[in-house]
C-alpha cells in the first residue's frame, strides 16, 4: 500500500548573505543577484575587491581588471547592499529563514536571511623566521615584492633577487605560481635577475608547468635544494651558500633582494565564524570536511555555502568556479521563495517530547531549533531525513518519513521471525545511500548471499536505531548486520558513526547477557561495492552457522 | 534533575528470573532527559530480556508503557487496568517514582531497573555531573554557589581542611578541592569574608523522611481536608 506523500508549501526569505568582500565575495554577491536575489554583501574592511580586509594579493594585470569590472558592477547594483566595516555577530534559525546580526562600527542590525555564503579569502603568512631571516628592505615577503613591482618596477632594474620557496613548507601551485610571475616580472627587465631557491616545485596546475618554462627561457635561474642553505644577513649584506647539485660544490650568491615564500592558509575568522554558523570545520582551519557530498560548496547545513578560500588553498579561477557553484546552490534552494517539502520528513510529537536537547545537540545539519516557547523545531527545509535525531530520541517522539518506529519495527518483526529452511535468519539494516545499493548489485550480479538475508532499507545508518538491533534478536533473527557508508562519506557525516557507536553499545549488551557479541556485525561499503556486500554477508552467514 | 543509569543487566535478569510475564515501566521525565529509563530503554530492556529467557529455554512475556512521571499519582493512573495481566513491574523511574509504583500496586512485585544516582546537571548529550545531595538546607549563599556537601569529600561547611593540596583534595589528586574553588570564587567577588564567617552546621536529624508541602499550599490541603 504506497501512501500518497503529503506535501507542504513553506515560504523562504530570499535575500542572500555575503560574507567577506574579496574578489571570490564580490563575484558571488554579483552572481546570485544575477539571479534575482537581493544581497547584502558584507566586509571587515573598508571595502570591496582589493580594500576587502583580507586578501591574498596574488592579482595580475588581467585578473585586476576582471576584479574592477566586478566591484564596479557590484557598487552599480539595485539588488546588492555592500556594508564594509561590518562583521556578522550572530546568526539564529534554518536556511529560508536565518536571522543574522551585522556589527558596524556604531551599530547592530538584524537581518531576515535566506541563504548564506562564506567568501573568507586566503590570508597568507610570511614565513621569514623559519629561514633565520629579519624582514628589512632587503628581505621582503611575497606580497610586498608583488606590491613593490605594481607599484615601481624601475626599482629593480640592475637589481638581483632570490627567491626562497619550498624549504619552510611543502611545496604548493599558489605559492610557486605567484613566485614565477614575479620573476618573470622580472627577467622582463633590463639587466635584472631572478634566481629561485626551491625545496619542491609543485607545478601540478594549469599553465604552471608553462610560466616555469617561460622563466627559465627567459633566464632566471633555478636551484633545486635538498636542504635549507646558510643564509647570512648582516649590515645589509646578502648572502646565500648553498650545495650546487649540478657543481656538485658549495657555491655563494649575494644577491640585492632576497624574498621569502609565505604560507597561504585558512583566514582565522574561519573558526568563529564556524562556531557561530554551526557549521563543520575541515583540516587547517578550512570550512569543509573532506566528503564527496560536501562538494563542490556545500556545508553540513543547508542555505550554508562556503566558496573560495574559506574552503581549501585553490587558484584564483576556482574560486571563482566556487562563487558561480554557490549561485546555482542559492537558486536551487530558494527558487521563487516557496519550497514544497514531504510534510512527514521528520515530525517531532511535541506531546511525547520531553525537551531533553538531544535530538538538538546531536542533529548533523543544525535542522533542529529551539523555538521561542521553549520546544524543539524541525525545520523541513534543513531536514535531510538522516534520523539520527528520531534514533537518539529517549521518548521515541520523532518519526521519519517513510521509516516511522510503527512501521519499522513492522518489518524488523517480520524479517526476524521469516526462516529459511535452516538457514540462519540475518537482517541487514542498510543505507539507501550505499548497503541498499550494494545489495542490489550484489543480487542483480548473482554473487553468493545467504538464504536468509533480509534487508531492512534506511535512510542513513544513523536510523538505525538501537531498539531495532536488540528487537530483531528478541524477535529470533540470528544475526544483524548494519551495513553503513565510509567514514568521511556519510551524507550526514556522523550517521555512519553513531550507528556504528549503537552497534558497540548493543554488542555490550549481548555479552551481558552471555551471547557472541559477533552476531551484532557493522560494517562500512559503498554503493558500487556489491563483492564487498557479497563477502560481508556471507562470511557473517558462516559465523552463524556455527553457532 | 535526577540522574540515574541504568542497572546491570544481570541484576535484573537475576530480579525477575521466577515471573513470565514482566511489565516494564519507563517515566517521561528525569530518567527519560537521563538517556536511562525513557520510551527507548524500556524497548531495549524488554528486548534483552527475552533475548536471555528465551537463550534459558525460558521465554519471558513483555509489555512496555512509559508514563509523563511515576513520581505523580495521576499519570500512574493508566496503568491500573494494565498491570493485572503481569506477575511483575520493573521500573525504570528513580527510586521515588519506583516506590510510589510500589504503593499503587501492592499485590505485585515491583522491581528497579535503574540505579539512582544524584541530582545533578547535563554537560553534554549522556554526560551528568552531581551537584546537589538535597541536604535540606542549602549554603551555596555563603559558598559561592559551590556545594560543599556534594564536592567536599567531608562535607565540610567551613573549609578548607588541612588536607587542600594546591586544588586538589587529598583523598585524590584528581578530585578538586571544593574549598579551594569556593574560595577563589569568592575572592573574585570580593566576598572572602564569608570563609571567616562561621557557617552553622547543618542539622543533620533532618535525614529522615521529609515532606514538604509549599507554602502556598498549606491552606489548599487544609481546605481539602487532604492528610
Ligand atoms: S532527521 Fe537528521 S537532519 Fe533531520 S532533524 Fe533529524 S537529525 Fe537533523
Ligand atoms: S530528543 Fe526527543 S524528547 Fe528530547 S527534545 Fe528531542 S524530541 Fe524531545
Ligand atoms: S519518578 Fe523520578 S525520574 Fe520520574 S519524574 Fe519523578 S523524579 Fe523524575
Ligand atoms: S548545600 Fe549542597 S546538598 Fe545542600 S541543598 Fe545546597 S546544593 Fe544541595
Amino acid at each position: 500500500m504506497t501512501q500518497q506523500t503529503q506535501m507542504e508549501t513553506i515560504n523562504l526569505s530570499t535575500d542572500v548573505l555575503v560574507v567577506g568582500a574579496g574578489m571570490t565575495g564580490v563575484k558571488a554577491a554579483a552572481e546570485i543577484a544575477a539571479s534575482g536575489y537581493r544581497v547584502v554583501l558584507i566586509d571587515e574592511g573598508t571595502g570591496l575587491g582589493k580594500e576587502a580586509g583580507s586578501s591574498v594579493a596574488d592579482l595580475d594585470g588581467e585578473e585586476l581588471a576582471t576584479l574592477d569590472a566586478l566591484v564596479e558592477s557590484v557598487n552599480g547594483s539595485e539588488m546588492i547592499e555592500v556594508m564594509t566595516g561590518t562583521r556578522i555577530d550572530g546568526a539564529a534559525g534554518v536556511p529560508g529563514d536565518f536571522r543574522v546580526w551585522l556589527s558596524g562600527n556604531d551599530d547592530i542590525v538584524e537581518k531576515s536571511i535566506g541563504a548564506i555564503v562564506v567568501a573568507s579569502e586566503l590570508v597568507a603568512c610570511p614565513l621569514n623566521e623559519a629561514y633565520g631571516l629579519n624582514l628589512s628592505d632587503t628581505v621582503i615577503t611575497q606580497s610586498q615584492m608583488e606590491a613593490a613591482l605594481c607599484e615601481n618596477p624601475a626599482a629593480f632594474a640592475g637589481k638581483s633577487v632570490a627567491f626562497m620557496l619550498g624549504l619552510a613548507q611543502d611545496g604548493n601551485p599558489l605559492v610557486l605560481e605567484r613566485v614565477l610571475k614575479s620573476v618573470l616580472a622580472m627577467e622582463n627587465m633590463d639587466d635584472a635577475s631572478a634566481y629561485v631557491f626551491a625545496g619542491d616545485l609543485k607545478v601540478a596546475e594549469d599553465g604552471l608547468e608553462r610560466l616555469y618554462l617561460e622563466c627559465r627561457d627567459k633566464g632566471a635561474m633555478t636551484v633545486k635544494l635538498t636542504e635549507m642553505p646558510a643564509i647570512m644577513q648582516e649590515d645589509g649584506t646578502l648572502s646565500i651558500t648553498y650545495d650546487d647539485p649540478v657543481l656538485q660544490r658549495k657555491v655563494e650568491l649575494s644577491p640585492d633582494i632576497i624574498v621569502v615564500e609565505e604560507a597561504i592558509g585558512a583566514d582565522q575568522v574561519n573558526a568563529a565564524l564556524a562556531d557561530m554558523l554551526k557549521i563543520d570545520m575541515g583540516s587547517m582551519g578550512f570550512l569543509q570536511t573532506e566528503n564527496v557530498h560536501r562538494y563542490p560548496v556545500s556545508t553540513n547545513r543547508e542555505g550554508i555555502f562556503v566558496v573560495g578560500g574559506s574552503r581549501r588553498v585553490k587558484k584564483r579561477y576556482g574560486a571563482l568556479m566556487d562563487a558561480e557553484n554557490a549561485a546555482i546552490k542559492v537558486r536551487n534552494l530558494l527558487g521563487d521563495g516557496t519550497i514544497t517539502i514531504p510534510a512527514n520528513k521528520a515530525v517531532l510529537d511535541i506531546g511525547k517530547c520531553t525537551f531533553c536537547l538531544t535530538c538538538y545537540r546531536c542533529c548533523p545539519h543544525g535542522a533542529i531549533y529551539w523555538s521561542a516557547d521553549n520546544k524543539p523545531v524541525i525545520s523541513k527545509v534543513a531536514c535531510q531525513g538522516c534520523g539520527i535525531c528520531a534514533s537518539e530520541c529517549p521518548m521515541d517522539a520523532i518519526q521519519i518519513g517513510d521509516f516511522n518506529d510503527a512501521d519499522m519495527i513492522d518489518q524488523v518483526t517480520r524479517s526476524s521471525t521469516a526462516k529459511a529452511d535452516g538457514a540462519p535468519t540475518i537482517v541487514a539494516f542498510c543505507c539507501q545511500n550505499s548497503g541498499l545499493e550494494a545489495a542490489r548489485m550484489a543480487e542483480l550480479f548473482g554473487m553468493p548471499l545467504p538464504k536468509g538475508l533480509k534487508t531492512v532499507a534506511v535512510p542513513c545508518a544513523g536510523k538505525v536505531d538501537i531498539d531495532y538491533v536488540m528487537h530483531a534478536l528478541a524477535e529470533g533473527a540470528d544475526g544483524v548486520v548494519i551495513m553503513a557508508c565510509h567514514n568521511g562519506n556519510c551524507k550526514s557525516e556522523k550517521g555512519s558513526l553513531y550507528a556504528s557507536w549503537r552497534a558497540a553499545n548493543a554488542q555490550g549488551m549481548l555479552e551481558a547477557i552471555g551471547i557472541e557479541k559477533d552476531r551484532i556485525c557493522f560494517a562500512t561499503t559503498a554503493s558500487n561495492m556489491g563483492a564487498d556486500f557479497s563477502g560481508i554477508l556471507m562470511s557473517m552467514e558462516e559465523t552463524l552457522t556455527g553457532k | 534533575m535526577i540522574v540515574a543509569e541504568r542497572k546491570p543487566f544481570e541484576e535484573v535478569r537475576a530480579m525477575v528470573k521466577d515471573f513470565k510475564k514482566v511489565l516494564t515501566v519507563g517515566c517521561g521525565t528525569c530518567v527519560a532527559v537521563c538517556l536511562a529509563g525513557g520510551e527507548k530503554e524500556v524497548g531495549v530492556l524488554n528486548s534483552e530480556l527475552k533475548i536471555a529467557r528465551r537463550m534459558e529455554g525460558s521465554p519471558i512475556q513483555t509489555g512496555g508503557v512509559t508514563v509523563e512521571r511515576q513520581c505523580d499519582m495521576e499519570f500512574l493512573e493508566e496503568l491500573d487496568g494494565i498491570v493485572d495481566e503481569y506477575d511483575a513491574i520493573i521500573s525504570m523511574a528513580c527510586g521515588a517514582g519506583i516506590q510510589f509504583i510500589a504503593e499503587r500496586f501492592p499485590d505485585i512485585p515491583v522491581f528497579p531497573g535503574v540505579d539512582t544516582s544524584f541530582i545533578g546537571v547535563n554537560r553534554e548529550v549522556g554526560w551528568y555531573e552531581e551537584k546537589c545531595r538535597a541536604c535540606g538546607t542549602c549554603v551555596l549563599g555563603m559558598t559561592a554557589g559551590i556545594c560543599p556537601v556534594t564536592m567536599c569529600a567531608k562535607g565540610l561547611f567551613n573549609g578548607p581542611c588541612g588536607g587542600t593540596n594546591k586544588g586538589s583534595c587529598e583523598i585524590n589528586s584528581d578530585q578538586p578541592c571544593a574549598w579551594h574553588r569556593i574560595h577563589e570564587r569568592l575572592a573574585k567577588q570580593n566576598r572572602l569574608q564569608n570563609i571567616l564567617d562561621i557557617c552553622p552546621p547543618n542539622d543533620w536529624r533532618n535525614q529522615t523522611p521529609r515532606t514538604i508541602v509549599q507554602p502556598g499550599y498549606k491552606d489548599r490541603l487544609a481546605a481539602f481536608g487532604i492528610k
